[in-house]
């Protein structure tokens, strides 16, 4: 009986070892051969080589650059957003499941499927969101080009991220927040504590799991955006993130190294670095998170 | 709320589960079907007019079964190149173009020696340089036969030709523009005149500028060679781009179809397989297309073959089909219905090819002016690494067309990403 436990989770981490430990393994060993698929004679041992690489790689720092810079303009309003959703959706409302349906509905949407529709919204000459913007007097002489320069990229990918998944995190949020005794609301208005004072002090600092997990999972969906700046690209094919890169993320710049330049002992290098990079700044953010809503450790 | 795991534990836990980086890869499987029936599979891009020829080769053979595959461009030779080395997984029949065939040439023990299936008798028939490009270096092994070459000339708009003031029939266009100086001043002209752009994208100047110059990319050594062919048809691009004639439009992509259909752009340079695409994206505009000689002479632009990759299952039954494939008979009917050249000259002459004129392009004499641009033409050498260096300059001149990337700066970016690619 005792060994009942062991046997029931087993599945799972069997799975793991074969689908999730192997592979990063074997990863982290590809990673420290050269192994060229156009050029099958270069294979061997290259020690830290491709890892010295990395650090005088301007494509990679770029790529790094650009992850970072998506990544800030993502999580960050798109976990406020939901935070203000979740209030919202918490209070007595009409047709509230209608509410909160819709609120996931970008979530269940295919990620290319909808991607694909952003692309359109973003185009340069007969796009939605110039034609928006037009309309508040915004680029009507020269219209915005979406793919040319880092900032606009940036924020049209953001953009893509957001719309995806605050609904998500509303959700947990919500759902967390389902728990917050009522008293403690009423307590705190009686005190004299606005909406804005409540989800700061009270809603937050209550449902700090949830906030803590929701960034950890964002930082390392974030950190390895690949669909949605693969699929910006006019020609996805060339995995390239703009003509000069301008929103090539650390992922896709693994993909165009292994499956283009069709050499994949660098490729995994990248990865394994990124790896790391993301376990770190998951583990600072995980701090940071849970300083700013009132932990103590 | 506290737990006896560590903190930093559960966020590695998490960190390892969804942190590894899967990078899929994908695969395809082919079947070699049952009861003696041999399914083919082959592999291609654009438009190689194969639709009613594989309806008409099944009919004549009932065991085989044909498979058509249209992928992107680029993403067919990588594919390609992955399953050569992977040892698995490569179609019945593999289309490569010029730009990739030396990359593949090198690897000829990947491929099916068509001269051990007697495609030797066809030598003969072929242009010369063409047999010569899939031929490996050794001589020893010929992997691929040659379907078309590209053969350069500049398709036009009459309507927007004649809106804008410039003649419309084709020996006076062709007049306007001995030189490539003169057709960026004709540009410069037409947008003045119209306030519309000239062409479609200015790195659809720089390849038919470069396939016209004598050393590409590289060398028959293999050396990068940037101060020659490259930095002329660059410069012509970048100023394109600077005089501001250019649409801007990616080749091959949603928006630069629709710019067929609602006039985006006047011109295009048209090798002979273009036509087949223009035909099929804007089938309104029939009519108001015709077709002049491009500046600069002959020179050529894409061209492909048709290579048995000796992994496939069905090499004999692949043969047969390629063999039939490239007979006089089905390369007119290829020239016919998408306009692709075929490359053996003694077609030329063939009346079905001489005095067929595409009604699409206004009766343009297709069969004229394509032969005579292939013939008169030098080969270029493309190095192994053609494919990726064109991919990375082409992406140089297009961020000075999107304005990040200054016209003066721009020559040696090039140099850097063509360093960069070819490495």
């Amino acid at each position: 009986m005792r060994y009942v436990p062991y046997l029931l989770i087993a599945p799972f981490f069997l799975l793991f070892l074969v689908f999730g430990l192997f592979p990063m393994i074997f990863n982290g060993v590809v990673a420290l051969r050269h192994w060229r698929l156009d050029d099958p004679e270069l294979t061997g041992w290259a020690g830290t080589e491709n890892f010295r690489r990395l650090l005088t790689d301007g494509d990679f720092g770029n790529a790094l650059y650009n992850t970072f810079g998506i990544f800030l303009l993502s999580t960050v309003p798109q976990l406020l957003l939901a935070l203000v959703i979740a209030s919202m959706l918490n209070r007595r409302l009409r047709a509230q499941t209608w509410w909160r349906v819709g609120a996931l509905l970008p979530y269940i949407t295919p990620i290319t499927a909808s991607t694909l529709v952003f692309n359109v919204f973003f185009s340069r000459d007969f796009g939605m969101a110039n034609w928006a913007l037009g309309l508040l007097g915004i680029g009507t002489e020269t219209p915005i080009d979406w793919r040319a320069d880092k900032l606009h990229s940036w924020i049209a990918i953001a953009t893509m991220v957001n719309w995806k998944w605050i609904g998500y995190n509303a959700l947990l949020y919500l759902a967390a927040m389902q728990s917050i005794p009522r008293d403690v609301y009423e307590a705190s208005a009686l005190d004299g504590a606005g909406p804005w004072r409540q989800l700061w002090r009270i809603t937050v600092p209550m449902i700090r799991p949830v906030v803590i997990f929701t960034v950890v999972l964002s930082t390392i969906g974030g950190l390895q955006l690949f669909t949605e700046p693969m699929l910006f690209d006019l020609n996805a094919q060339t995995a390239r993130g703009g003509a000069g890169g301008e929103w090539q993320t650390v992922a896709q710049l693994v993909y165009k190294v292994g499956w283009k330049d069709l050499n994949l002992g660098y490729a995994a290098a990248m990865s394994w670095a990124l790896f790391l990079i993301i376990l770190v700044v998951a583990a600072l953010n995980t701090l940071l998170t849970n300083r700013i809503s009132g932990g103590r450790r | 709320m506290r737990r006896s795991t560590p903190r930093w534990l559960r966020v590695a836990a998490v960190g390892l589960t969804v942190g590894s980086l899967v990078v899929a890869c994908s695969g395809r499987s082919t079947t070699g079907g049952s009861g003696g029936e041999v399914t083919l599979t082959i592999n291609f891009w654009g438009d190689f007019g194969l639709q009613d020829l594989k309806t008409k080769y099944e009919a004549e053979h009932t065991n085989v079964k044909i498979a058509l595959n249209s992928g992107e461009y680029n993403a067919q030779h990588e594919d390609l190149q992955k399953k050569l080395i992977a040892g698995s997984g490569a179609p019945d029949i593999a289309a490569v173009d010029e730009g990739f065939i030396v990359q593949f040439r090198s690897q000829a023990d990947k491929f099916v020696n068509l001269l051990d299936k007697g495609a030797g008798k066809y030598e003969t028939a072929y242009l010369p340089w063409k047999w010569k490009q899939s031929l490996s270096a050794d001589g020893a092994t010929q992997i691929g036969l040659g379907t078309d070459v590209g053969g350069l000339a500049m398709c036009y708009r009459t309507d927007l030709f004649s809106a804008a003031g410039l003649p419309t029939a084709r020996d006076q266009v062709s007049a306007l523009w001995p030189t490539w100086d003169k057709f960026l001043e004709v540009g410069q002209g037409y947008t003045a005149e119209t306030g519309k752009k000239f062409i479609d994208n200015a790195t659809n100047l720089f390849n038919p500028i470069l396939g016209q110059q004598q050393v590409g990319f590289f060398d028959a050594d293999e050396q990068l060679q940037m101060a020659g062919g490259p930095k002329v048809a660059f410069d012509y691009a970048v100023r394109a781009a600077d005089v501001g004639i250019s649409a801007n439009l990616t080749s091959f992509q949603a928006d630069w179809d629709k710019g067929f259909t609602s006039g985006a752009f006047a011109v295009l340079p048209c090798p002979a397989w273009m036509l087949g695409h223009i035909q099929n994206t804007a089938p309104g505009t029939r009519g108001q297309w015709d077709i002049a000689t491009v500046p600069g002479g002959g020179g050529s632009w894409g061209g492909s073959f048709l290579t048995v990759p000796k992994q496939g299952r069905n090499v004999d039954e692949a043969y047969r089909f390629v063999e039939w494939l490239i007979q006089p008979e089905q390369q007119i009917e290829v020239f016919k219905t998408v306009g692709n050249l075929p490359s053996q000259p003694a077609l030329y002459a063939d009346p079905a090819i001489a005095e067929f004129t595409n009604e699409f392009f206004n009766a343009a004499p297709v069969g004229q002016i394509f032969p005579r641009m292939a013939e008169g033409l030098t080969p270029q050498y493309l190095g192994r690494k053609n494919g990726p260096t064109r991919v990375a300059v082409e992406n140089v001149i297009n961020r000075v067309q999107n304005g990040t990337l200054a016209s003066g700066a721009a020559w040696a970016e090039a140099i850097k990403e063509a360093e960069k690619a070819g490495r």
